[in-house]
């Protein structure tokens, strides 16, 4: 089991590999990103330009550069932005990391919590008008864009009701749970409702068709001729093991948020993550810090995935094989 | 000026625009208007006396993103530019008061301006006493020497344009490291002087050194750009933090004290932070709300006329010396050809394209390099419809027949123009205006950070291209010298601000004779310097197209706003209490 642990670890590494050299090359292959022109600035001299080039290893081999790159992001850890001078990589990840984790964490429990309790009412209740309505409003949730949810539910308590009804709304931005807990809950508390609303109806679509196959299972045929309550059926039988593929897509879902794919929530509710940070520097085309964030997400997924695994592995040996 | 793409304008047109005119207080040329302040200028450009009932508070400032390294002698943002006002200072600087004074120079750290002697090659400042930096230290005739050094020590941008006239320049610029200017700039510490000794005579001098590359920071500053970490300043304000992804931060410098209030003001605001990371939108909202007292981001179109009727008294309109132009590659087909030039000067509609930036309110058409109110402006217009002073129709006809007469109809022209609203809708009206002048027009809209980078690429023959110019310092040269001369053209480099390849011998031979004019003869030299933007429009490498204005928006507690021509509003003179 642990070297099957070990092993799947291992077979990440060829993957960020693969996954530096792309965005590597992807961004020298790229018109008009030369950094030096930008780091020199307008009508620099062309000695000056020429400078700058030697300053940063611009004149050097790609290779090399690459090689360059990687060490001082890995091993010297001291990379730094080409665009932002002076401001380090690393450490602009590990600040934007708890937003994200603030963030994608909060959001998980609320989608968590709809999405079972959405769910469950609706395998519970199907037959009756409230199954199809509970799936609509799951419907409507996911297929909202969350840029523009989250750009209409600022239109409100920001703009138009700002005066009434959302006074009590603090203004965009972030507040660290260290500084403020009650503040840190409030200023994210929309960007957690309006992330949450895309998982919450995946995630109650999903848990009702495991209910509802659940529910047809020999196992709960027998628990019914023994007379278990329905209630019992369904809550201590046919739900939890309609959970176990719910565990498994939250597994990835939560790596790929926590790697920046909560971007859009972060950049419409001005929350300085680690999305936020991949736009700026995707934006300004920065790539010490492309490079930095989309290993670091590259890093959340990979895991994610491999801890997938593992967990799968553990509940059913005849993957540890594959 | 240099300018970062998130402050381009981004502004469409709007019925609503209408409204701005009337409603907005404006900074025109003759000084200063504000609703809730009384003139802060007079009429002879002297500022207002200090006045302490208005210290005091926190100025909160909101910009989408920071604008990279805090470092004065690095950093070529207007963005910071703006802020480095109160921060940093050189032995001179622009006047800080609102309106046509703000063009003047007035001694700053030296304690008058310069004696030049030597035929306009050596200028002598002697230097103020009892000025400290931020870290308590006293300012020095080292510190000059020191910092003059530095900006070829680190490469500052401009060490090789402005500052490239001091002796020993040319060996700093080859090798930066260990740069030192023995003859160029010579300290003397008894008398207090420091003396700058240049090859040639630079009547401009005095910009650059007004501009923040030539501030003083302390000797001993690191040999590089020091990007996040604040130099000591002497200026009223020191950055206390500065972090790209949150927000920079400035209090008060404690050792800082008045010398000139016309060089470097006290300021009214205990701090000024400006944080980084909202939309423009959301920007805009917490203005509007009383959460943030200005946007430094041009408000969007779509808000423009609620800001425009709502909050008509926070909106502050001000024109620019600027111009957004269209550059015609003279290098490549088919705009080698004179003829298919001027074609396109004939055929561009310039009140299209002030439609499409948001209206007359906020631009106005242009004929010439220089913009109207520059030195050395005329007005003159070559290219429009019956001939006249100023722009009033293209002349399509007349644009057809020189598109013939050229041979070059059927040819392929791409347009590389900026992927932003404003930036494509100009584009695509491009496109078909050539479609219609018989070309095979494509569109490539890139990103608005890389846009320009890529047009000053030669490798990449961009033909034609959409960009804009704002100056550095108001000489005519920061225009016509910089965008057209023989010397801005460098082939084979992805950084040649001649974007256009235009090397005309005869012009440049003007613009010569106007660079050395200027050390005797300013006016003289303005008058020629109009002659030079008469004879470059005849050769037709670039296409004015508008002069732009500024849209500022600032929350209901601020008070005196000044807008300076040179470095736009003048933040830390903004009442906050």
């Amino acid at each position: 089991m642990l070297a099957f642990a070990l092993r799947r670890l291992l077979a990440a590494i060829p993957v960020l590999f693969a996954i530096s050299v792309l965005v590597f090359l992807i961004f020298f292959a790229t018109p008009g990103v030369d950094p030096a022109a930008r780091i020199a600035g307008r009508n620099a001299d062309p000695a000056t330009l020429a400078q700058v080039r030697h300053t940063f290893g611009l004149d050097r081999p790609l290779p090399v550069r690459y090689l360059l790159l990687m060490k001082h992001l890995l091993i010297s850890r001291d990379l730094e932005s080409f665009v932002n001078r002076g401001s380090r990589v690393v450490p602009q990840i590990t600040h934007a990391m708890p937003v994200t984790l603030s963030l994608v964490l909060g959001a998980a429990v609320i989608w968590l919590i709809a999405g079972v309790l959405m769910g469950t009412a609706a395998a519970a209740l199907r037959g009756t008008l409230v199954d199809p309505l509970i799936m609509l409003v799951g419907v409507i949730g996911v297929s909202l864009p969350v840029y523009w949810l989250g750009e209409v539910v600022n239109l409100f308590t920001q703009n138009r009701l700002h005066d009434s009804v959302f006074a009590w709304v603090p203004p965009l931005g972030y507040v660290g749970l260290t500084d403020d807990p009650g503040q840190w809950a409030l200023h994210l508390l929309f960007p957690w409702l309006t992330l949450a609303a895309l998982y919450a109806g995946i995630y109650a679509r999903v848990l009702r068709s495991e209910l509802v196959a659940a529910l047809n299972e020999d196992y709960v045929r027998t628990a019914r001729a023994k007379g278990v309550s329905e209630r019992r059926i369904l809550i201590r039988h046919a739900l939890r093991c309609s959970l176990i593929p719910v565990v498994s897509l939250f597994g990835l879902d939560i790596g790929a948020l926590i790697g920046g794919a909560a971007l859009l929530t972060e950049v419409v509710f001005g929350l300085p993550g680690v999305g936020k940070l991949t736009y700026d520097a995707l934006q300004n085309v920065d790539l010490p810090v492309i490079m930095g964030t989309v290993l670091y997400a590259a890093f959340f997924v990979v895991l994610a995935n491999a801890l997938v695994d593992v967990v799968y592995a553990k509940l059913d040996p005849r993957a540890r094989h594959v | 000026m240099p300018r970062s793409a998130t402050r381009t304008v981004l502004v469409t047109g709007t019925a609503a625009l209408a409204l701005l005119a009337t409603a907005c207080s404006s900074s025109g040329d003759g000084g200063t208007a504000n609703s809730t302040s009384t003139a802060s200028t007079s009429a002879s450009g002297a500022p207002a006396a200090y006045q302490s009932a208005h210290k005091g508070g926190t100025l909160h400032l909101v910009a989408k993103s920071a604008a990279g390294s805090l470092d004065p002698q690095v950093n070529y943002t207007l963005q910071y530019w703006q802020l480095y006002q109160g921060m940093y200072d050189g032995l001179l600087a622009f006047k800080k008061v609102g309106g046509q004074a703000s063009f003047t120079v007035v001694p700053d750290l030296a304690e008058s301006m310069p004696k030049v002697t030597n035929g306009g090659k050596t200028y002598t400042f002697t230097l103020r006493k009892g000025i400290k930096f931020s870290n308590g230290k006293a300012l020095t005739t080292d510190d000059v020497v020191a910092s003059f050094e530095r900006v070829f020590t680190i490469s500052s941008p401009t060490a090789g344009s402005f500052y490239n006239g001091i002796v020993g320049a040319d060996a700093c610029l080859k090798k930066p490291a260990g740069c030192t200017l023995p003859k160029g700039v010579v300290g003397d510490a008894a008398a207090n002087t420091v003396t700058i000794n240049l090859t040639a005579a630079d009547p401009e001098f005095p910009y650059k050194l007004a501009v923040p590359h030539a501030s003083i920071v302390p000797k001993g500053s690191p040999a590089k750009d020091a990007g996040t970490r604040p130099l000591p300043g002497t200026g009223a304000y020191k950055a206390a933090s500065y972090d790209p992804n949150k927000a920079l931060k400035l209090v008060r410098n404690p050792y800082f004290k008045e010398w000139s209030r016309e060089a470097q003001p006290q300021g009214y605001p205990d701090e000024i932070d400006e944080t980084f990371g909202l939309t423009v939108e959301a920007e805009v909202t917490a203005v509007e709300n009383g959460q943030a007292d200005w946007v430094f981001d041009a408000p969007p179109a779509d808000r423009l006329n609620e800001i425009g009727t709502k909050y008509a008294s926070q909106v502050h309109v001000s024109p620019l010396t600027a111009m957004w132009y269209l550059t015609l590659n003279v290098n490549q087909a088919p705009f080698n050809n004179l003829k298919a030039r001027q074609a396109i000067n004939w055929a561009v509609d310039r009140s299209a394209a002030v439609r499409l930036y948001g209206g007359t309110n906020l631009a106005q058409p242009v004929c010439t390099v220089l913009p109207p109110g520059f030195p050395g402006h005329t007005d003159t217009c070559d290219y429009t419809k019956g001939g006249g002073t100023t722009w009033k129709a293209p002349d399509l006809a007349k644009a057809k027949a020189l598109v013939k007469a050229s041979g070059t109809a059927g040819q392929e022209v791409g347009i590389v123009v900026q992927d932003d609203e404003v930036n494509k809708s100009i584009g695509e009206y491009l496109q078909s205006l050539l479609t219609q002048l018989g070309y095979k027009a494509t569109l490539k809209p890139l990103s608005a950070n890389i846009q320009f980078t890529y047009i000053q690429n030669t490798k990449n023959k961009v033909q034609l291209a959409l960009t804009s110019w704002y100056q550095d310092y108001p000489a005519a040269s920061d225009f016509l010298n910089v965008l057209l001369s023989c010397g801005s053209f460098h082939a084979g480099s992805d950084s040649s601000i001649n974007i256009a390849g235009f090397c005309d011998k005869t012009v440049d031979a003007q613009m010569q004779d106007a660079l050395a004019t200027e050390r005797t003869d300013m006016t003289a030299a303005n008058t020629k310097w109009g002659a030079v933007d008469q004879a470059v429009m005849a050769k037709s490498p670039l296409v004015p197209l508008f002069t732009p204005k500024l849209v500022d928006f600032t929350s209901t507690r601020v008070g005196n706003y000044q807008f300076s021509k040179q470095f736009y509003m003048i933040v830390d003179q903004l009442w906050v209490k």
